[in-house]
C-alpha cells in the first residue's frame, strides 16, 4: 500500500486508465436495446476499438447493460446478476424504459425507474438509442472511469438498504441468497 | 376442387355431426364455426382426425365483459387443403371452466396455461406447473378487460415525476408540433 498521497494519485490514474480502456460487457439482453448490440459491436461501429467486448459470465464482465424495459421477473435476475459482478462493476441505462417508463410506462409487470432498484453510471437515451449513441454513452461512461466518478457500486454498497427495500417492494417473494460483501 | 366446393363440403359434413354449430363464411379460405362449449373437444377431434385439419394454429380469448362471457377461439389449419377453420365458444365468465383439449394436440397445453394465468380460465384436468409467464403475482388475472393496468402500475411502480404531460406518445406528438393526427390513429386513442 502506498502511504504518500501524490504517488496513490498517480495509481489511481494508471488503474483508471487500464479500467477505462477493457469494459466487457455482459452478454445479458432484455427489452429491444439487444438488439443495438451487433451493430455496435461489429465492422461498422466496431465498438472492440474503445476496448468494450463481451463477456459471457458476471465473473468475468465488468459493464452491465440493461438494455430497455425490466419486467419485475427479470429484475429480479439482473439484480443477482449484478450482486455477482466483481468490482469494478458499472452499469448503463438504455433507452426511455429504464428512465421514465418509456412506452411501458402503464403495464403491469415493467418498472420504471431503474435507478430505484441499481445504481446507474451513465443513462442513454433513446428509445432506441442508435450504436452512435450507445458508443457516445460508453465514452462517457469512460471519461467518468478516468475522473473517478463512475462511484456506482460503492453506493450501492452503502445504501444497499435503500435499494433492498425497493427491491423487495416489487419482488414480492424475495429468495435470493444475500451476498456479504 | 375450388375453394368454394371445398368450404361447402366442410359446412355439410360438420352440421351433419355437429346439430348446434352455426357457420359464418369469411373471405376465401377462412370458415368460422360457433359452438357450444361441450361440443368443442368432440368437434376439434372430428376435424383433426376425419377432415384434416392436423394443425392446431392458435387458441385465443377475447373477454366480451358487457356480456358476460369469455369467447374462446380454436384455429386450425389444413395442409392438403390449405383453409383454416376457426371454431368459437363462449364461457361463462363468472365460472369460466373449459374442457381440456391437450390430449388431441400437445401444444395446446402451452396456450391453455397462457390463458390460466392471463384471464383465469380453468382448464379440467391441465396438468402443468402453476406459474407460465408472470412470477409471483397476486393480482387479478392481467388480460381481464375489469383488471385496471394503469391504476395497478401508478399503485405498485415508482414513477419520476417530469413527463405528467407525455404519457401518450400520438397526443405528445399532436400536441409539441401540432401536427393532426389522422381519423384512424384517433380512433385507437386511449
Ligand atoms: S426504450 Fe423503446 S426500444 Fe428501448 S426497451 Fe423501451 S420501448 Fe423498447
Amino acid at each position: 500500500m502506498i502511504n504518500d498521497k501524490n504517488s496513490q494519485k498517480i495509481v489511481d490514474i494508471i488503474r483508471n486508465y487500464a479500467r477505462k480502456h477493457s469494459l466487457w460487457i455482459l452478454a445479458y439482453g432484455t427489452g429491444c436495446g439487444a438488439i443495438e448490440l451487433p451493430p455496435t459491436m461489429t465492422s461498422r461501429y466496431d465498438a472492440e476499438r474503445l476496448g468494450v467486448r463481451g463477456a459471457a459470465t458476471p465473473r468475468q464482465a465488468d459493464l452491465l447493460l440493461i438494455t430497455g424495459y425490466l419486467t419485475t421477473k427479470s429484475l429480479k435476475r439482473v439484480i443477482r446478476v449484478y450482486e455477482q459482478m466483481q468490482d469494478p462493476k458499472y452499469v448503463i441505462g438504455f433507452g426511455s424504459c429504464t428512465i421514465n417508463g418509456g412506452m411501458y410506462w402503464d403495464s403491469y409487470n415493467t418498472i420504471k425507474a431503474l435507478d430505484r432498484y441499481l445504481p446507474v453510471d451513465v443513462y442513454i437515451n433513446g428509445c432506441m438509442p442508435r450504436p452512435e449513441a450507445v458508443l457516445s454513452g460508453f465514452a462517457k461512461l469512460q471519461e467518468l472511469i478516468q475522473d473517478g466518478k463512475a462511484n456506482g457500486a460503492k453506493e450501492y454498497k452503502e445504501n444497499l438498504k435503500w435499494y433492498r427495500d425497493n427491491q423487495k417492494k416489487v419482488i414480492t417473494n424475495w429468495k435470493m441468497p444475500e451476498y456479504n460483501w | 376442387m375450388m375453394m368454394e366446393e371445398i368450404k361447402t363440403t366442410i359446412i355439410d359434413r360438420i352440421k351433419l355431426h355437429f346439430s348446434d354449430a352455426v357457420e359464418k363464411e369469411f373471405s376465401y379460405n377462412r370458415l368460422d364455426f360457433s359452438v357450444k362449449k361441450e361440443t368443442v373437444p368432440s368437434i376439434l377431434f372430428y376435424l383433426k382426425e376425419e377432415m384434416g385439419f392436423k394443425h392446431l394454429s392458435h387458441i385465443s380469448c377475447v373477454d366480451w365483459l358487457e356480456e358476460g362471457e369469455f369467447e374462446m377461439i380454436f384455429i386450425l389449419w389444413s395442409p392438403e387443403e390449405k383453409i383454416k377453420v376457426f371454431i368459437h365458444t363462449r364461457v361463462d365468465r363468472s365460472n369460466p371452466v373449459m374442457d381440456n383439449i391437450d390430449m388431441i394436440w400437445r401444444q395446446a397445453n402451452t396456450y391453455e396455461r397462457e390463458m390460466k394465468e392471463m384471464y383465469g380460465i380453468q382448464f379440467t384436468g391441465l396438468e402443468a406447473p402453476e406459474e407460465f409467464l408472470l412470477e409471483d403475482w397476486n393480482g387479478p388475472p392481467p388480460m381481464r378487460r375489469d383488471f385496471d393496468t394503469e391504476a395497478y402500475a401508478a399503485k405498485t411502480y415508482w414513477e419520476r415525476p417530469g413527463r405528467e404531460d407525455a404519457l401518450d406518445v400520438r397526443e405528445t406528438v399532436e400536441k409539441r408540433t401540432g401536427e393532426v393526427l389522422p381519423e384512424f390513429a384517433k380512433k385507437y386513442k386511449r
